[in-house]
């Protein structure tokens, strides 16, 4: 099996140049042009944008997309035959993790064992042949009063590091953090950048032909992915469209219920670049176990790249065009080499 | 009753049946109670992003040198056929200082269409400190074919924000609304 | 320690006036379909529990062969087969939501409660504390057959449309607004009546139990002397009783908004969605706790009957339990981590529910203070009780991981949690209706059971439900999302071992059923009392089985 993956990878990889980069251009092109029409025509929260843009997005080139990042095996997404939590990516998941790894597991490890060790000695030496007659002990304060207490303790030693990392958790970012509005539907993700002017685009599940034929894990490979920066605070806030779902990426540590009605906010600070899969965690109908989130999160300069590609302005930028310029389009096609044939495109 | 011949423990078991019927009724009870109860929890403690809300601002005085960045967010319900997004994206408003925002709703259908909004803020331990003097989410609207409106909502965040822990490094508070229709025949609970 | 020290001998009088005419029974329609002896009800209730296990062990045995390997299977000709016609993939998903809520709820409802509390209860609760019957026997009669139209109804709700496809998929806890707006066709309705009339079938029990342990204990039997098994339906009674009727209002007011317009958990209306978690969730922890008290009652008798010795530490068993359940009640939004909670929300719940660790510690290390010094034999009883024990403790501690409010935000709704569960109920509950069937099924009975049989049931079901269960936490930590009918390939291994698991907790089941029927056609007879001089409980001075109406003459209890 593995093996005929990896076939399949490589072969892939040898004409991902060539049809990557016809491919890209293509989207690119669609894409310019759709934009600004779809924001005056949908979104008129958008119009008063679109307004100041469209003229200015018609006159200078399209700023290209930054190519399609591959996933890297094992990063962000499970690993085959997997018995640990996923390698973290986030500063709370760290944190999250080592409480998980360092404290907790051990404790209860070690009270599992020591039940079970108790339980065999006493199976073992109060057996009826090694111990016919029985006592008639039925009280003891001091051990009665030492196993309340002992508990107490090893609990509060785990909850003044848990209740600190929910402090943490809960650091609100900076206003000047990327703000993403997430929504869930049945049975997608919908995704808008209220600062930039991206209207809303959806991210649905690519069947498993699309996602072997892109390198990406079945079942948790999306057409198009939520775009974020690498170190740079993310704030996305978190609605629902029709019923109760739950945006969760387990390798950045976040977990959090899209209500409809009602909106959640949460906050990080993504380390690396690289994509991250996540799985919609509550139950919201047919097709709940098909409706995968990934997040590609991109080098800051990158991620600004795609802003403009996608007809969006950079925060303190007056009008994409003078940002647009700025970008080092060139860059583009030498990163395209290495990606797969997939742009992201704008619905 | 074959096998409890005592008549006093008969009358004991039904004394016992009646209270603990009463105990599952209260509790049942407390069930619906619960609604209006948990409304006022909301609105009281601000659990779960709930504004406040008041009719003047009397009292307060701007914190000058401590201002918030207010973030607007608007939804549209799927059965609503209207278009609804606040004039800006966000604010900066000094603490304990009125502010303005315009939301603006249009109707895209042929036939006058009522709604109503629900609204909630994040972080939600700012709700407490969110208040609205005057907003249209009060009321339900109702907006003829192609009718456009431009409803403002009036609000400050009390000053004691800047006093509780919880609150000390926020930076910008969300302000979200979400449109449905009014139904006939659903009345509002 | 208050033992109960009577013997066999202190009742021989009222013995010997039970064989002239105690055992005249009823014909047979009115002796089972219009009962009102809390034995007969009891077997009835055991009788149903296995019934309704079968079923949902059975859709549990369909989910996992879907999940053994990924990718879609079976569920589009199941649900072509349910059908009739051709299913489309949606209808198939909707099949699995179907799959998955219809074991929850048959499990929890149908299966572990009737047979806990239903079948062991009304059995051997009066037997304990010196009465002869429960305090309202024809409400006992009522409370079992209002379980009966409440099954078919689950049952029947399979069948009509319920959304997507044919059935209700909303999980076992029914979430607004997937169970609302979402899940169009009686299905849901059906379901929801289904879970009011097995409300009211447990309300009525509780009230019963409740009743009869406060007002029908032999004299001498005081409350501090009833035996712990008592003491833990006694706690279980009182949590149906606040618990139930929280969650007959909150379905309540789902078929409203359902049917009559009501917006009490539809935005649209001003009402929240939330609103119907925290309702369901007040009754859904303490929920947890009826299905595993009477679980730590039955283990405490069986390991002082294997142990020769007095419960380690009675009162403060007893009032363990009093403690969890208390506690268990102001916990509930654990279950609802990342609904969007503000921090200090978040810190309390995290705080109390780790709080829950300390009485059951109590719990468990008191077993094993009992054993002490003891003089131990490892019967079948004894042996499932063991297994309880250490297996609880397995699902105890993973408990305390998620109790962390900020390690739940990757744990929650994952295979951690189903592991976590199972372990509790599965190998927990599960494992204490074992011990007590095989402990008391010479008593019911009064067949022995086949020893050698037990004990293989035993090995093989630990087994399986172990390979079954336990690679569901390492799924979880991977961060495999729960009622998925499809995952990706690197979730494949663990499925793959856990499927496997469960084959073999199936051979298990059925070393079970084959102990079962060849004990009733062809066990040796059980002796009054089979356990020896450990087993000190009031039922094991009357007769196996006892007489039809017991304790004519009440007991005295020194």
């Amino acid at each position: 099996m593995k093996m005929v993956k990896s076939v399949v990878l490589a072969a892939l990889l040898v004409f991902a140049p060539a049809f990557g980069q016809s491919a890209l251009a293509q989207d690119n092109a669609t894409a310019a042009a759709a934009a600004p029409a779809a924001n005056a025509a949908v979104d008129s929260a958008a119009a008063t944008n679109a307004a100041d843009a469209a003229p200015v997005a018609a006159a200078v080139p399209a700023v290209a997309a930054p190519p399609r990042m591959k996933p890297t095996e094992g990063i962000g997404m499970p690993k085959p035959g997997e018995y640990t939590l996923q390698e973290q990516f986030t500063s709370t998941g760290r944190d999250a993790r080592w409480l998980h790894d360092i404290m907790l597991l051990p404790i209860i490890t070690i009270i599992s064992v020591f039940v079970l060790a108790l339980m065999l000695w006493v199976m073992f030496r109060y057996r009826r042949a090694a111990n016919p007659v029985p006592s008639k002990t039925s009280h003891n304060t001091f051990i009665e009063i030492a196993w309340t207490v002992i508990p107490v303790f090893i609990l509060l030693a785990i909850a003044v590091p848990s209740l600190g990392l929910l402090a943490d958790q809960y650091k609100p970012a900076p206003k000047d953090a990327v703000t993403v509005k997430v929504t869930g539907y049945q049975w997608y993700w919908g995704y808008e950048y209220p600062d930039a002017g991206i209207a809303e685009f959806v991210s649905n599940m690519l069947p498993p032909e699309k996602a072997l034929a892109n390198g990406e894990p079945n079942q948790l490979a999306v057409d198009n992915r939520l775009v974020l920066p690498a170190g740079r605070p993310v704030k996305l806030i978190i609605t629902g469209s029709d019923v109760i779902h739950s945006f969760a990426v387990p390798s950045l540590w976040v977990k959090m219920d899209a209500v409809p009605g009602r909106l959640n906010e949460k906050s990080f600070t993504i380390d690396k670049p690289g994509v991250y899969y996540g799985q919609c965690s509550e139950l919201c109908g047919a097709r709940h176990g098909f409706m995968p989130i990934a997040i590609e999160a991109l080098p800051p300069a990158q991620f600004d790249q795609w802003v403009l590609s996608q007809g969006g302005k950079l925060p303190g930028a007056a009008a994409p065009a003078a940002a647009a310029e700025a970008t080092p389009a060139a860059a583009a096609p030498k990163v395209a080499a290495k990606s797969a044939p997939v742009a992201p495109a704008k619905i | 009753m074959a096998t409890a011949p005592d008549p006093r423990l008969a009358t004991r078991n039904r004394r016992t049946m009646g209270i603990m019927l009463l105990v599952a009724a209260a509790m049942l009870g407390l069930g619906f109670a619960s609604v209006p109860l948990y409304r006022l929890f909301c609105q009281v403690t601000g659990f779960g992003g709930t504004t406040q809300r008041a009719d003047s601002m009397d009292g307060i005085t701007a914190a000058a040198g401590h201002s918030l960045s207010i973030r607007f967010d608007s939804n549209v319900s799927p059965g609503l056929p209207w278009t609804f997004y606040p004039e800006r994206k966000t604010d900066t408003v000094t603490v304990g200082a009125r502010d303005m925002q315009v939301f603006v709703a249009k109707n895209l259908s042929d036939k006058p269409i009522t709604g109503t909004a629900t609204f909630n803020v994040t972080p939600t331990q700012s709700g407490a400190y969110f208040t609205k003097i005057q907003c249209f989410c009060f009321t339900q609207q109702t907006l003829q074919p192609g009718e456009e409106v431009r409803m403002p909502v009036l609000y400050y965040v009390d000053p004691k924000i800047l006093d509780d822990p919880d609150n000390k490094d926020v930076q910008e508070i969300t302000l979200s609304y979400t449109f449905y229709p009014v139904e006939n025949g659903k009345k509002p609970s | 320690m208050t033992t109960i020290t009577a013997t066999p001998d202190d009742f021989s009088g009222a013995h010997a006036h039970h064989d002239d005419h105690a055992d005249h029974k009823p014909g047979f329609f009115a002796r089972w379909f219009m009962s009102t002896n809390h034995k007969d009800i009891g077997t009835l209730y055991l009788i149903f529990a296995i019934v309704a296990g079968i079923i949902g062990g059975a859709i549990s045995g369909l989910m996992r062969a879907e999940l053994a390997q990924p990718g879609v299977q079976y569920l589009q000709g199941w649900a072509s087969m349910m059908m009739g016609s051709e299913a489309n993939l949606d209808q198939a998903y909707h099949l699995w939501n179907v799959l998955i809520t219809a074991h929850g709820l048959i499990m929890v409802f149908f299966m572990v409660m009737p047979a806990m509390i239903g079948g062991f209860g009304n059995w051997f609760v009066p037997i304990m504390i010196g009465a002869p019957d429960m305090a309202f026997p024809r409400m006992n009669n009522i409370s079992f057959w209002l379980l009966i139209p409440a099954f078919l109804l689950l049952l029947g709700s399979t069948f009509v449309p319920g959304g997507t496809g044919l059935g209700a998929g909303t999980g076992w806890t029914v979430y607004a607004p997937l169970s609302t707006s979402g899940s169009a066709g009686p299905a849901v309705d059906l379901a929801i009546l289904s879970l009011h009339i097995a409300g009211a079938s447990s309300i009525l029990g509780a009230i019963n139990f409740i009743t009869t342990i406060f007002n029908m204990r032999a004299p001498g039997m005081t409350l501090h002397k009833m035996p712990l098994f008592v003491w833990s339906v006694l706690v279980t009674a009182f949590l149906l009783l606040l618990a139930l009727p929280v969650l007959a209002a909150a379905i309540t007011m789902l078929l409203t908004d359902r049917n009559f317009g009501t917006t009490f958990y539809d935005a649209a209306g001003g009402g929240d969605p939330v609103l119907y978690q925290h309702l369901f969730w007040f009754f859904g922890h303490p929920e947890v706790y009826i299905m595993i008290l009477p679980g730590f009652g039955i283990v405490s008798q069986i390991v002082s009957t294997f142990s020769r010795k007095p419960v380690f530490g009675y009162l403060g068993m007893a009032y363990a339990m009093v403690a969890i359940g208390a506690v268990g009640f102001v916990v509930w939004a654990h279950h609802m981590f990342t609904t969007g909670m503000s921090v200090n929300v978040k810190m309390y719940f995290t705080a109390a529910t780790m709080v829950i660790a300390v009485p059951t510690g109590i719990k468990i290390f008191s077993w094993i203070a009992t054993m002490w010094g003891g003089s131990m034999s490892f019967k079948t009883p004894m042996v499932w009780a063991l297994g309880f024990i250490f297996m609880f403790t397995v699902g105890g501690v993973t408990g305390v991981v998620l109790a962390n409010g900020g390690v739940d935000d990757v744990m929650h709704d994952t295979y951690y949690v189903v592991a976590h569960f199972h372990y509790v109920l599965s190998l927990g509950a599960v494992f204490g209706l074992f011990a007590g069937f095989y402990y008391w099924f010479p008593k019911m009975s009064g067949k022995m059971y086949n020893e050698f049989l037990g004990q293989v049931h035993f090995w093989v079901f630990f087994i399986g439900v172990n390979v079954l269960f336990f690679p569901m936490h390492f799924l979880g930590l991977s961060g495999m999302p729960r009622r998925y009918p499809d995952y990706p390939e690197a979730y494949a291994y663990w499925n793959k071992v856990a499927s496997h698991g469960y084959e073999i907790m199936a051979v298990g089941m059925g070393v079970f059923f084959i102990n079962l029927i060849w004990s009733l056609a062809a066990g040796k007879k059980a002796a009054d009392n089979p356990w020896g001089e450990g087993a000190t409980t009031l039922e094991w001075t009357l007769s196996s089985p006892p007489p039809f109406h017991q304790f004519e003459t009440l007991p005295v209890i020194d």
